[in-house]
């Protein structure tokens, strides 16, 4: 499902991202724990829609691990958390979690907010290392999420006259579609002969674009998926 | 009740000559059927009593099929045979385990660790034998008196009948005039609240044949017909006018009881449709708990057997979540047969041949061709390829768009060097470039240390391009 994990890199390794996990399974939030590595630090934990909101604004975590199917509040799961925890939002970043890899849900989360989507059948060093991606500011994508955006904004690239959230670059598409292919962050940078650094840039934009384009087709196909 | 429960159950025969009626007596009684058939005859010309004997029979018994479909369908329900024996053996066990479900749960949620869920129990328990048999022998005389009480009152009321004709015979003056209409009115009111319940009980038996159009047909030309026949008859030797004006407070009247009956029929509807709905969600859930039993349970019990080979058990959990997947996302407007779907059953199959992990991501779909066969069987022979000697997740990623399709197959096994396979292994050279070539695409196999790619790619061709359908349309 998702990309191999990153290389170990040694200047994360010195600080610990402070972490909560929100999922209703009790089992799965300890399997969690026992499975992320010493570079984070897991600093709550919460099962339902209010206990989340109420943890995370006392525990102010960087990276909140967060179900996508959660009960309580008024349904809406994730989602109602990453709205309720607005205020937070320049320091807290979600990561959105689930078993689910159904677009309504992956799509659904990310517009919220979430700055990622995993699936829940990733290994420990790769939830790890998406965690601290996302502590650093960057975007998780996928190949199946990378897939979705592809098949959102279609396949040709940006015309000069669109508006520019509306469709991706020529390189945004072109990182989009090695990941999707299930090349790591590193091999993608490899493969174009650009930096690390450079893919992340060009992910998180892809990012912004999914979250805050109002495009037509983006509209026309989350209507086809019952999606918003 | 011995008696009547050796004879043959009266019902119309099939064997007929008119509506079956004397053969279904014939065989209820015990008699020839000759001598019903000319008691019958005989009875006719006594003032046309047979005639109407005849009809009454002809409406009210059913028919051989009609009765076995009814009596069969009775025992349909699980519970039924254990609530409608009598009490000595069935409802006992019967009804003793319907409650008890139902007040143990809430003393084991609870939970609570104090003499209070010690006694629960026990104050459960305690009305059970008293009140369960209770509500059994009821609902069973209760069945019982309402069978025993519409042919009584049939009876008393034929009888009345008679002894008013007999007593107006001998000169005792009845007052008719008040009787008459008094009776039709009540028996006109039996009779539309007996069809009421029969139905609403068919509605509920059958939703389909309510919904149908022939029974509101049926409805619309029963009323015409009478409404005709009650003016021919009111206005028989009048002039147009007065049909007019007899059918114009016919309709005033109508509108009035419409009027007033109108909230509880709506009131009636919403019921009925309240108790559809409940039926609908009870067959969805059946459904679901069928399928779960069907997939996920045994699939459960084959990994806690299997429990000791992780290779056995990963296989079986990943082809139970993609079963479950497709059943739960299946995208009902997407077409089946194309394309993505064919990618994916041939990813399926790999994973299950390999029990490795075969991720598919496609982007766009494409109508299948000959040409697109091939693709599929390159890309299925990739796959076979990338998790033997990959050794780990497959990633398969297809996108169909306006200009073709592409699908790349990536591994992340040690690698190989394509141009070192020997001559004689067909499976690279054969099945995946060979194969490519001849349908006008190309194959292209990259390899290093970290992984292997397979890039199929099938450029769309003139031909096909008109039947090519792609996920959106683009400018």
């Amino acid at each position: 499902m998702n990309g191999p994990a990153e290389q170990f890199r040694p200047e994360q390794s010195q600080r610990t991202v402070r972490v909560v996990i929100v999922d209703d399974h009790a089992i799965f939030r300890s399997g969690l724990k026992a499975d992320l590595d010493s570079r984070i630090e897991v600093v709550g934990e919460a099962g339902t829609v209010e206990q989340a909101i109420a943890v995370i604004a006392e525990a102010h975590p960087e990276v909140v691990l967060l179900d996508v199917h959660l009960p309580g509040g008024l349904g809406g799961g994730g989602r109602e958390v990453i709205s309720a925890s607005a205020p937070l939002r320049g320091s807290t970043s979600f990561l959105a979690l689930s078993v689910s890899d159904a677009a309504e849900d992956v799509v659904a989360v990310i517009r919220a907010g979430a700055r990622g989507y995993v699936t829940k059948t990733i290994s420990g060093l790769e939830i790890s290392d998406a965690v601290i991606r996302v502590a650093d500011g960057d975007a998780v994508f996928s190949p199946r999420l990378a897939g979705f955006v592809l098949d959102a904004f279609g396949t040709s690239p940006a015309e000069i006259a669109d508006d520019e959230l509306d469709r991706l670059s020529a390189r945004e598409l072109e990182v989009m579609r090695l990941i999707a292919r299930g090349y790591s962050y590193k091999e993608v940078a490899k493969e174009l002969f650009i930096s690390i650094k450079t893919v992340e840039t060009h992910v998180s934009a892809v990012l912004r674009k999914l979250q805050l384009s109002s495009r037509h087709e983006l509209t026309k196909w989350a209507a086809q998926r019952r999606l918003l | 009740m011995t008696i009547a429960t050796q004879r043959p159950p009266l019902v119309r025969s099939s064997d007929r000559i008119i509506a079956g009626v004397c053969i279904g007596l014939a065989d209820h009684l015990g008699w020839p059927v000759k001598y019903v058939r000319l008691g019958m005859v005989l009875a006719s010309f006594a003032g046309g009593a047979g005639l109407a004997f005849y009809a009454w029979l002809w409406v009210m018994v059913p028919t051989a099929d009609e009765s076995a479909r009814r009596n069969s369908r009775r025992p349909a329900s699980p519970i039924a045979p254990a609530v409608s024996l009598p009490p000595f053996a069935g409802p006992a066990p019967a009804a003793g385990a319907a409650p008890a479900p139902s007040w143990t749960p809430p003393a084991w949620a609870q939970g609570v660790p104090n003499g209070v869920n010690v006694r629960a129990p026990d104050v459960g328990a305690q009305p059970l034998p008293q009140s369960s048999p209770a509500p059994v022998f009821a609902s069973w005389f209760r069945v019982r008196r309402i069978q025993y009480g519409k042919e009584i009152l049939l009876g008393a009321g034929l009888l009345l009948v008679a002894a008013i004709l007999i007593a107006r015979q001998f000169g005792v003056e009845v007052p008719l005039g008040t009787l008459i209409p008094a009776a039709a009115i009540l028996g006109g009111a039996a009779i539309a609240w007996m069809q009421l319940d029969e139905t609403r009980r068919a509605g509920l038996v059958d939703k389909t044949k309510a919904d149908q159009a022939g029974g509101w047909v049926r409805l619309a030309a029963g009323l015409a017909l009478v409404v005709a026949g009650v003016l021919v008859m009111v206005s028989g030797s009048g002039s147009w006018e007065q049909t007019w004006l007899a059918l114009l407070a016919s309709i005033a009247v109508l509108g009035g009881v419409a009027l007033v009956l109108l909230p509880w029929g709506l009131k009636f509807w919403k019921d009925l449709e309240t108790e559809r709905a409940g039926r609908v969600r009870e067959t969805e859930r059946a459904e679901i708990a069928a399928h779960l039993h069907d997939s996920v349970l045994q699939t459960l019990a084959l990994i806690q057997r299997r429990a000791g080979s992780e290779q056995d058990v990963i296989r079986l959990a990943r082809a139970q979540e993609r079963e479950l997947r497709t059943w739960l996302y299946r995208d009902s407007a997407k077409d089946s047969g194309l394309l993505a779907e064919r990618i994916a059953a041939a990813a399926a199959e790999v994973e299950d041949a390999h029990g490795h992990a075969v991720d598919v991501v496609s982007v766009g779909d494409a109508a299948m061709t000959d040409r697109h066969e091939a693709l599929v069987l390159a890309a299925r022979e990739a796959m076979h390829n990338a998790a033997r000697h990959g050794g780990g997740a497959v990633s398969v990623y297809l996108e169909s768009s306006d200009t073709g399709s592409e699908v790349f197959v990536r591994d992340r096994g040690p690698g190989f060097d394509p141009d070192a396979v020997p001559e004689d292994r067909l499976g690279v050279k054969e099945s995946i470039i060979g194969r490519m070539k001849r349908h006008g695409g190309t194959a292209v196999i990259s390899s290093s240390s970290e992984g292997t790619e397979v890039r199929l790619k099938l450029p769309v061709e003139y031909a096909d391009k008109a039947e090519n359908r792609n996920g959106e349309t683009r400018t």
